[in-house]
């Protein structure tokens, strides 16, 4: 359950403020203006969204729609309920507008495919069906999930009459609405994980999201490149800025999973949003190079 | 890998980012330390050539201040291994007449635990500076005796309790010191493995001497061999020694070979502001392996993962409590958390943040020694003390009460009882942080 916190101590913008765990990570909201009645009935929506989310989208919980596909799926066509065949359907379009480079397949239980093209199931639009291309595939949403929910619950903030909120999905996928109450944008610091003092980039958000992809605060990396099977080990991170915290995470994933030189052509299809590369130099110093559509 | 390569590595592991100042005797592995050392040599004899015995020597062969003068064992097959690694060294089969070598200063002794005591002391005795692995002694006598016999000549005496000197468990305690999961509320510890602890035997009148560990005459079983290494949690995390003790133990499943010591055992440890530590293994089932769990009002360390869990998800100060504050105090300026995933890794339920980048994880399955568990750098800490003559402060006193407790538990197990420790055993004591 969500610790929620809900502050008048600013009469003119009261704050109310959650955090619970979530897909493998923290998630955080905060949204100003609401009574403390209507703010953590709010949050506590959000929070509902979030974890039905995941109960169908987590393929490591044997009891999830997603993990019921992968398990009986090889070589026949199944059927799944509408939200889950979007999401396929979504996670498809976004793998042939990407390059290939975003793909829910590409995933290290699927090494034995390694280096196909991949693209991993097919789906039957009218059925609803969809079926794995080969034995022991397996889809991961984990690289979809955040930013997919991430969006459903500014649906939620909007729906309700939101209009300044911050939500942060583990600090890799953050969306905000409207501005800060004190200024024009949200002011959002970017830390590299090896200098954790200086702020690498200071993000300006109004009414849109970011997403960063590359190396974990662990240390480990996870996005895998499509291409070649194996981990990207990338020392910079990926910073997408846009309207869509969705697209956004798509758009870190399959920048960061690709060669540098693929990166410009990917960004070719998406306008409206910004990616820079930020590099960590020798002498601690941080460095951002926007991708250059 | 040299004495540079592992003190860089040392520090890459964490040594470098735990005060010092709090943890005095770890003091001998800092580059200072080893640089006051440089050039001279330890001049070592060991006793018990088995295989931590030969574990001890592989790292000891790396260490530059170290001259293996001496090999004992009473066993010659044993005592032939390790002199492949030292061919200059003298070999004796008769302890006391390596204690008369005028060429040893520091003594390690390897020998199964009902001989611990009694060669510590010969060896103080003798003027030699001594490592004993744990446990300190085979009875709570014995333990005194050989604490008050070290402290009467003002010699060099070491444990193996080797936790104390891992970098991880350091960084950890720290953590709780400073208050970083709150008020601690329990201590879990447990030690689980699937197999019947036997070593194998060449002909079988060589059962008791070479699977020692399974008889009562020798050994005080799961307690002195496995517990011992998890009862200093408590007191290293609360600064205070437990109050009562229980426990309870059985021959569960290993109990067709003739052996006489416990398979399952579980012991609670009670502090006297209430807290309890629990001990508990199994060797007939390892499914949860080895587990050593401090857990607080905000949040859980848990020491072999090298981990650290919230019980609030969002510990105050995030970025998002600072978008908070601002709002509150009507300002706005940056706030930086912006950064890749802040993943979970080893558990589903709650997000962990890793104590230290890059720690090697046991499983505590090796009866051997585990991998960057703190025993070479306890080595390290004895080698730079045969030199120095310098005892550590307070560690002593941490392994001695870890061996008190070990066996008060194994009484309280064969007695059914709530023991407590009697005063004339206690020592004193003072926290470690
Ligand atoms: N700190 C740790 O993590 C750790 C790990 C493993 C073992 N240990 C400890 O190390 C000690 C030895 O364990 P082990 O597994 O090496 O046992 P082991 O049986 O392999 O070795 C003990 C050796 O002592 C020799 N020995 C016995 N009696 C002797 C005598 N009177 N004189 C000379 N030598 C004699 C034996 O022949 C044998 O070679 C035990 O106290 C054990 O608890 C500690």
């Amino acid at each position: 359950m969500a610790a929620i916190s809900y502050s008048r101590k600013n009469p003119d913008y009261p704050v109310v403020y959650s955090s619970f765990g979530a897909m493998h990570t923290r998630v955080e909201l905060l949204a100003v203006g609401l009574s403390e009645e209507q703010g953590r009935a709010l949050m506590t929506e959000a929070e509902q969204e979030v974890k039905r989310l995941e109960r169908l989208f987590n393929c490591h919980d044997s009891r999830s729609p997603l993990a019921v596909v992968n398990a009986t799926a090889a070589g026949q066509s199944v059927k799944v309920e509408d939200e889950l065949f979007m999401a396929l359907e979504l996670c498809e379009v976004f793998r042939r507008a990407t390059g290939g480079y975003f793909d829910v397949t590409a995933v290290d239980e699927n090494a034995e495919s390694r280096g196909e093209n991949r693209g991993g199931y097919a789906l039957d639009g009218k059925e609803h069906k969809v079926r794995l291309l080969r034995e022991g595939e397996m889809i991961d949403l984990g690289g979809f999930a955040k930013g997919y929910a991430a969006e459903s619950v500014r649906q939620i903030f909007e729906r309700e009459g939101v209009k300044q909120a911050v939500i942060n999905f583990g600090n890799s996928s953050i969306v905000a609405m409207g501005h800060h109450p004190y200024g024009e944008w949200w002011p959002i610091g970017v830390k590299h994980r090896k200098v954790r003092s200086a702020v690498a980039r200071e993000v300006r958000l109004k009414d849109s999201a970011m997403s960063m992809s590359g190396q974990a605060e662990n240390g480990e990396y996870h996005i895998v490149n499509p291409m070649t099977g194996d981990c990207a080990m990338g020392e910079e991170l990926i910073l997408v800025e846009g309207r869509s915290a969705l697209v956004a995470e798509v758009l870190s994933t399959a920048l960061y999973a690709a060669p540098r030189n693929m990166r410009k052509t990917i960004m070719a299809q998406y306008e409206g949003y910004v990616a820079s590369e930020i590099y960590c130099r020798a002498d601690g110093s941080t460095e951002c190079r926007e991708i250059v559509r | 890998m040299n004495r540079k390569e592992f003190l860089a590595d040392c520090g890459k592991k964490g040594l470098a980012g735990v005060a010092l100042s709090m943890f005095p005797w770890l003091e001998s592995c800092s580059d200072k330390a080893q640089q006051e050392v440089k050039g001279e040599k330890a001049r070592i004899g060991m006793i018990g050539t088995g295989s931590r015995g030969l574990y001890h020597i592989k790292n000891l062969l790396r260490m530059p201040n170290v001259e293996m003068v001496a090999l004992c064992d009473d066993y010659r097959p044993h005592l032939e291994d390790a002199a492949q690694y030292f061919p200059k060294a003298k070999l004796y089969d008769d302890y006391r007449k390596l204690l008369e070598d005028k060429n040893v200063d520091g003594v390690i002794v390897t020998t199964p635990l009902y001989l611990h005591g009694r060669m510590t002391m010969d060896a103080l005795r003798a003027g030699k500076r001594v490592f004993c692995e744990k446990s300190m002694a085979f009875t709570l006598d014995e333990a005194l005796e050989v604490y008050n016999c070290r402290k009467e000549l003002n010699g060099v005496l070491f444990i193996g309790q080797q936790r104390l000197f891992d970098p991880k468990y350091a960084k950890a305690m720290q953590m709780v010191h400073e208050g970083k999961i709150g008020k601690v509320v329990g201590i879990r510890n447990y030690w689980y493995r699937n197999n019947d602890w036997r070593r194998e035997v060449p002909s079988p009148e060589l059962e008791r001497r070479i699977n020692w560990r399974l008889y009562s005459e020798y050994s005080r079983g799961l307690m002195t061999e496995l517990a011992c290494h998890h009862l200093q949690n408590g007191s290293w995390a609360m600064g205070m020694l437990p109050e009562k003790v229980m426990g309870s133990g059985s021959l569960l499943h290993w109990n067709k070979d003739g052996r006489d010591v416990y398979d399952a055992v579980s012991a609670i440890f009670t502090y006297p502001n209430g807290v309890n530590m629990t001990f508990e293994s199994i060797i007939s089932n390892k499914h949860f392996g080895m587990g050593e769990q401090i857990l607080g009002t905000e949040g859980t360390i848990d020491l072999v993962t090298c981990m650290h869990y919230t019980d609030e998800p969002a510990p105050k100060g995030s970025g998002m409590h600072q978008l908070v504050a601002q709002i509150e105090s009507g300002v706005m300026s940056n706030s930086v958390f912006a950064g890749t995933s802040w993943a979970a890794e080893t558990s589903a339920l709650a997000p962990g943040m890793p104590i230290m980048d890059n720690v090697t994880i046991s499983t505590g399955e090796s009866t051997v020694g585990a991998e960057a568990d703190g025993s070479i750098e306890i080595m390290e800490a004895f080698v730079h003390a045969v030199i120095t003559g310098k005892q550590p402060a307070k560690v002593l006193e941490e392994s001695y009460y870890a061996t008190q407790f070990a066996l008060l538990a194994d009484r309280a197990m064969h007695e059914g009882a709530i023991l407590t420790l009697d005063d004339k055993y206690k020592i004193p004591y003072e926290p470690l942080r």
